[in-house]
Parts: structure tokens; sequence; C-alpha cells
């Protein structure tokens, strides 16, 4: 019960964050100098078409009387028209969400398939060779910018070796599978298509291995620490007097307790892949939310803008809460109140 | 507690069960197919790479973004059309014949219709789908609509079907007959099957919500689907009536990045790559089964100098500020040649260009102006978009370029770089010294370059530049009226020959635009308009 009311709890928080970054990214979209009718419009509209369009936009009434009318549209589910697609905006994001979610899925996937291991392993063999290079692979996965990455992987997977696909979610002559979910790899197992599902995952390996680089080597490098932390404890040295196999040691009691540190890291790379996937969805052709919040800003798009900023605000939050609720998870003398 | 291990677990077997149904097919081979869409698949489809993200809808009356008007000019036929590159004669299509009558207070034009047309869905085209689609261009208002409203000042009533195969279109005088037919050519004007449309309309919307994403048309092609932010599939259409198209899809797919697209066009996973910058297709050049060519566009990239910011308001330093810029020099290191050395307001390509381009960097001449003006040291603001330009060279580029030509004359000028859109909140405004912007014409026809660039009342580029020439003007107004296709011409030349020397322009260049393609793409042609006529691709 105490953990339904942290729970419930949370949930208003998050209603809260909501409210805070509607007003500040309102406000900002609406005080920058550049006006969105002429962005919309272009060169060739007239004055009375720049007018019309600032009167169906609102443009011309006071900015509370326009926050008013936005804010009383989320509680209806609406999150108003795109100026760029001319479509409702809760629309457009529907389309491009469970892209974005599956790509970001599968590159947090690879990051902890990856980096907890590689982690474990460099923390084993501290200072010594693996060691240096998990390091060093860390070290350039956290800097490297992800549009030159982006490059170099397709350039490599594509075009040179020709493994992989170069771009989209499925191959241009395979039937995309019905929509259920809006997650290609799910959909193609649920229609049990396999050629849809086979080119969907091939065409996941490059975008999620350039968006997930990063967060493999933060997850690494966390991981790496406290492993060498966890290793130096007294009970580790009582694991190991009473006979207890190496894989057990570390699995069981290093890494079990080296994973919190961890599991906060996963936490909050999974922001770090949201904003990640503006720039790889553009350089992967990936219809995702990332190239949708690329084109509206380029557009001046607000009330695009507003709504990817407002699905970020309820994400990042509940990623959030997934990992505190994975402490409790991983240990129980963790309480919640 | 291995059953925490399940999701895990799941994806994992999910990957390895995917890995091992087949082996990967050959990503390069544009014959790997697995299951054709409708269209029968990779060899009889045109696979078209371009950055579409501009498109809107497909609908002919509501499309006016550049991947909306080439898809849609695929799907629809107009009643009079351009042949080819050639936008000065029009030509027949769904009309047989028109006829232009002085009605007293108005132009009665009247078209004869073509029998035996049908629409994809096999509907028969008559009169009444003529008159639908004209007067649902009106009715929906939307961004091409004033075209019809403003440009040839039509109302609904104004069209009117008096038997199954004629119609008649009725303009006042102020407007032109000529410039009307231009936009008849033109997507706007692109017929829809009306009984099809009824069929899907939802409350006031004419069906804009069915054709935003459906076509209606009796063109060569139709849109099969269009999966928002991927692609739009064409499927050749059965019914239709002219030559048919040697390939049964085209499939365009939006791939933002270039270098996206020039990969998949060496890899042959693109027959046709849109966005090349020209570093990028002189890169491609004798790489075996790739071919480059190039295709005209109607833009103009120009400086505005504003007529009443001192010393502008002098036409002597407007003329001194066009004499001293290296034109060559920008259309050959800047441009890499992607682009025609065209000075006049009216491109190359449309009737009444004026070829004539009498200034390179004479910077004795020019100095010789500043000082007939009076004038020796000069320092103006150059307001520049941030991006690309128009031909692949940087905005920014272009300005570093006109700064250094200009200070051998002794003229100082402060880049200014902002978002497009602030510029033209500026511009507009008439708050500019010197604006380096692009144009492209509304419609085929001089009077879409010659109204904005000399009409001050018409608050478009004249009235931005802040340069109010009444008779200048008025001639501009007259020439668009004139129905005799000679003397229209040599009415436009007489202007744009004045505006050449007194206007408060610099014109730098007509850009082109770059395609790569895979070398058995034959039939493909640019047209100045936007588009190709996908019908004539084999491949």
């Amino acid at each position: 019960m105490r953990f339904l009311g942290y729970l419930i709890r949370r949930i208003v928080g998050i209603a809260a964050v909501m409210i805070g970054v509607s007003v500040i990214t309102f406000a900002i979209s609406h005080v920058i100098p550049t006006d969105p009718a002429a962005a919309a419009l272009g060169d060739h509209a007239t004055d009375e078409q720049i007018a019309a369009f600032r009167a169906e936009y609102r443009l011309d009434r006071p900015l509370v009387e326009q926050y008013v009318t936005y804010a009383t549209g989320i509680l209806h589910g609406d999150l108003g028209r795109s100026i760029r697609t001319r479509r409702a905006v809760v629309d457009d994001l529907v389309d491009s969400f469970p892209a974005t979610l599956e790509l970001s899925f599968t590159a947090l996937l690879v990051a902890m398939l990856v980096g907890v291991p590689a982690g474990v392993w460099s923390a084993l063999y501290r200072g010594r060779p693996p060691d240096l290079i998990v390091r060093l692979l860390a070290l350039a996965g956290g800097s490297i910018p992800v549009f030159w990455l982006g490059l170099i992987v397709i350039g490599l997977g594509y075009y040179q070796l020709g493994w992989f696909p170069g771009g989209g979610r499925i191959d241009t002559f395979v039937q995309p599978p019905p929509p259920r979910t809006g997650l290609y790899v799910v959909d193609s197992v649920i229609a049990g298509d396999l050629d849809a599902l086979r080119s969907s995952l091939l065409h996941l390996v490059l975008p999620a291995l350039t968006l997930g680089y990063f967060s493999t080597a933060v997850i690494a490098r966390m991981t790496r620490s406290s492993m060498l932390e966890v290793l130096g404890q007294d009970y580790m040295r009582t694991a190991r007097a009473k006979g207890l196999r190496e894989r057990v040691i570390v699995v069981r009691h290093a890494l079990r307790n080296a994973l919190i540190p961890t599991v906060t890291i996963i936490g909050l790379t999974f922001g770090s892949l949201l904003s990640g996937a503006v720039l790889t969805e553009t350089i992967f052709s990936w219809p995702g939310l990332g190239r949708y919040a690329t084109a509206s800003a380029v557009s001046l798009d607000f009330p695009a803008v507003l709504g990817v900023t407002l699905l970020a605000a309820v994400v990042y939050p509940l990623a959030n809460l997934v990992v505190d609720v994975a402490y409790y998870w991983l240990d129980p003398r963790i309480q919640h109140g | 507690m291995s059953y925490r291990r399940l999701p895990i677990l799941f994806i994992v077997a999910l990957f390895i069960a995917a890995a091992c149904t087949q082996p990967p097919p050959p990503t390069g081979a544009t014959g790997a197919s697995a299951t054709p869409q409708a269209t029968g698949g990779a060899a009889s489809t045109l696979v078209y790479y371009a950055d579409v993200s501009d498109l809107i809808s497909l609908d002919p009356a509501v499309a006016y973004e550049f991947s909306g008007i080439l898809l849609v000019h695929n799907a629809y036929e107009t009643l009079v059309k351009f042949e080819g590159a050639d936008l000065a004669n029009i030509k027949p299509s769904l009309a047989t014949s028109w006829d232009t009558k002085d009605a007293g207070a108005t132009w009665d034009i009247t078209f004869k219709l073509k029998s035996g047309v049908k629409f994809a869905s096999g509907n028969a085209l008559t009169a009444d789908d003529v008159v639908y689609s004209l007067q649902r261009v009106i009715k929906l208002n939307k961004s091409p609509a004033f075209l019809f409203t403003d440009i040839a000042a039509l109302k609904a009533e104004s069209i009117k079907a008096t038997d199954a195969s004629t119609v008649v279109v009725s303009m006042p005088k102020t407007a032109s007959a000529q410039g009307f037919l231009s936009i008849l050519t033109f997507t706007v004007g692109g017929i829809v099957d009306s009984k099809e449309v009824k069929t899907h309309e939802t409350g006031a919307d004419s069906g804009s919500g069915w054709l935003l994403d459906h076509s209606a048309g009796s063109g060569p092609y139709s849109i099969d689907h269009w999966t928002k932010n991927s692609e739009v599939l064409l499927k050749a259409n059965a019914n239709y009536g002219g030559t048919k198209p040697a390939l049964s899809g085209v499939l365009v797919k939006h791939v933002p990045e270039s270098t996206n697209q020039q990969f998949a066009l060496e890899k042959g996973d693109a027959d046709v790559a849109r966005n090349l910058s020209p570093q990028q297709v002189a890169a491609l050049q004798g790489k075996t089964g790739i071919t480059t060519t190039q295709g005209n566009s109607l833009l103009l990239v120009y400086i505005g100098m504003n007529s009443t910011a001192k010393p502008l308001d002098n036409v002597n330093v407007r003329e001194a500020l066009r004499t001293a810029i290296d034109y060559d020099g920008i259309i050959k290191d800047l441009l890499k040649g992607n682009a025609k050395k065209v000075q006049g307001i009216v491109p190359v390509g449309l009737s009444g260009a004026n070829e004539s381009a009498p200034f390179q960097a004479d910077v004795a001449k020019a100095k010789a102006l500043l000082a007939q003006a009076g004038q020796t040291a000069i320092t103006l603001e150059l307001l520049v978009p941030t991006g690309p330009a128009p031909g692949g060279v940087a905005w920014a580029d272009l300005a570093s370029k006109l700064q250094a030509d200009w200070a051998k004359i002794g003229v100082t000028v402060n880049i200014k770089q902002t978002a497009q859109a602030d510029l033209l909140t500026t511009y507009r405004a008439q708050k500019g010294q010197l604006v380096m912007i692009l144009w492209g014409p509304d419609f085929p026809d001089p009077d879409a370059n010659v109204g904005p660039f000399t009409d001050y009342a018409a608050k478009s580029i004249a009235y931005r530049n802040a340069w109010d020439d009444k008779t200048i003007a008025a001639k501009g107004r007259d020439a668009a009226l004139i129905t005799d296709v000679t003397k229209r011409t040599a009415a436009y030349k007489e202007i744009t020959e004045y505006v050449l020397h007194n206007g408060p322009y610099a014109v730098l260049y007509q850009p082109t635009e770059l395609f790569g393609l895979r070398s058995n793409v034959k039939g493909f042609a640019w047209n100045p308009m936007g588009w190709l006529d996908f019908a004539s691709i084999t491949k």
C-alpha cells in the first residue's frame, strides 16, 4: 500500500512537471522574435494572408489567453494543429512516436547488453589490456558526435560492406506489417511475417548501434567503477573464502550490488537517447519523433515543437519512475516513502 | 530467479530467430525484392530518393510545395499544358481547343473537352468534373487558390458548363487571360473525379481530407499510398488514355540526408537521387552505373536594394553595386557551374525573358559611377538567410564573395545572417538595406515576376525595396493584358531592360537543379516548373 501511495505521488509530480514544461516552452516559443506566420507562409504571402494566419493560430491574442486556450486543449487531448504538416499534432505524434520508441528501446537494449558485461570485464581485468580497450572505447563513445558516428557507421556497414541497409525502417519492397503497436518488430511477430521481421531487425542494427554507443560507454564506465568498489568489499572476500565458484561470486554477489548506480544511469541515458534520436533519425531516414522535431523546429512550427516537448516531459520522468521501481526490485531494503 | 530474465531472453531469441530464417539479402541488388508491393516489384518501379519533408497534401487544390506538385502533376491532367520544357506555348490537354472572346465586361474563355477521357476509377470525365474541380479550388481557399481568386480574379460563379463537353470561364478584363491559361497548366488546374470525390466528402471539406493521401485523377499514375514521413507510392493508372507509362510504379522515398541519397544511388538501391550537392555530383562523375543530369529551374537569386535607404536612393550607386559584382566567379567557383548567368527579372525559360547580362566585375566603371553619385566611402548592411542557397552554395559564402567584390570599389558591407523568416519580416517592413534572397514565379508567365518586381502597389518585391516607379508599374500591368504573344514579349523586353539599369535589384544567377541517376534510367526530363513526367521514364 505504501508503494501504491508512492506511485500516486510520483504521477502527480509528473503532472506538475508537465504544467511547468508547458508554461516554459509556450513562453519561449512565443517570445522568440521570429514571426511563425512569416516562416510558414514564406516570401509570396500577402499582408492579408499573414493576418489571417495570425488569427487562425490566435497569435493576435494576448499571450495569457493563448496559453489558456492551449492548456484547455491539452486537457481535451488536443495539442493544436501543426503549421508545417497542417495535421493535428496528436496525430503526428501518434504516427512518429512508435518508430522512436522502437529505436530507443533497441539502442538501450544494445547499451545494456554490451555496456554491463564490458564494464564487468573491464573491472575484473583492471589495469590489463581488456580494461584499457574498454576504457578507450568508452572514452570514444562519450566524445564522438552522433551525426559523425552515424555517417561513419552507414559508410562502413552499408556503403562499404553492404551488410546492413542504409536507412528507413524496412526494405523498400517489403510490405510493413499491419500496424498494431506501431513497433515493426513486434507487429511482424504478431502477424507472423518473417520477411518483415528480418527486414525490420536488420534496419534497426546501424541506427541502434549509433544511438546506443554513447549510452553503452556511459553504462560500461559506471558498471566498471561500481564493480571495482564492490569487489573490494569484505563480503566478497567472505564469498571467496567459503569456496563459491567465481561465476557465482561475480554475478550474484558483485554484479547485483554494483547494478544499482548502473540502473540510475540507464534511466538517465534514456533521456539522452530521445535527444540523440533527433540526429540519428535524420541520418538514417528514420521516420520518428526526432526527425519530426527537427523538421518542426526548422520551420518554426511551434505547436509541433510544444507537442514533442510535452511528450518528452512525460516520457523522461516515466523512465525515471521505472528506474526507481527497479531499485526496489534490486534491493528490497530501499523503501519508497 | 530466472523468470526475471525472461524479457531479455525473449528479445534475444527474436533476434536469433530472425537472423536464422534466411541469409541476409544483398542490399546492393535492386532485384532482391522479397514481397513486391502493388506495383510488381523493383524491376518495374522507379525508386526516387528525395527530401520530401515539405509534403503537406496530395490534393491539387491544396498542394503548393515542390514535393506535392511533383506527385500531383503525375496523377492529374489539366485543361491545357506546356509540352516539355517549353513554357512559352500553351498546348491542348483535356481541352482540345479554347477560344478567348471579348464579352463586353469580361473575357470569356470557352474550353471544348476531349471525349472518351476516363478517370482512374473508370468514371468518364465531363464538363461537370471540370466545373467541380475549379470551383473546389476557390471554395477550399488553400495555398494555391490565390492564383484563381487574385491573379485571375475568378469567383466560383465565373466557371460554368454549357454542355457535357464545354466549359466557359468568365474573367474580369483587369486580369490577364494569357496568365490564366498559364495558371491552368499548373497542378492547381488538375481535374478531379467529382463523382469519386463526392463520396468521400466530410462536412464542408470537399473531400480534401480524403484527397490528402489519395488521388482521383486521369493522369498516368494514381496514388497507391502515402506513409507519412517515409514514402509515397504511385502506381500506373490502367485507365490512362495517353501512352501507357513504361514503369508500373514510382516510389518516392523520404531521405533527408544527401549523403544517404548518394550512397543508395551508388549501391543501386535508389534509381534517382534528388538532393545532391555540386560537390557530390562532381564526386559521382565517371563512376560506373551512374550518370548525372541537370534540370532548369525558374528561380532567381537576387539582391534587393532599399531605394529609400541612403545612398541607395541614387540610381548610380545601385548601378555601381551591380557593376562591381563578379557574377562569373560566383557561378564558376562557388556554384561549380550549377547556374545560369541571368541578370534580368524574368528567368530564362519563360516568354519575355531578357537574356542581356551586361554586368561583370568592372571595378573602374563602378568607381566612376560612385564618383558620379558623389560617393566615396559607403557602409551598408547586407541581410542574408542561413543555410544553403539554391544551386548548393551556402548563403554565407555568397555574402562573403559579394563583400569582397564591393570592397574593391570602396563599399564596406556588414553581413548580417538571420533565419529566412526573420529576414522576410524585416524585408517586408521595408527595413532592409541590402537583402539577398530568392524568388520563384507563382505561375509560368512573365507577369508572375514582372508584377512583383515592378508594381509597388502589389506590396511584394518592389514594395519591400521601397521602389515606387508608377510608370514602369503601369507598363507591367498593361503588358500582362496583351493577348498578342509577339507584342507581349516585346513589351516585356522593354520593361526588363529598364529595370536592369534603374530597378533596385542585382540578379545574381538562375540556379540549375542537379540529379544523380542510375545509368539504366532513361527518359528523365526535369521541367523547370518543378516536376517531371514519370510516365516517360524507363529503366
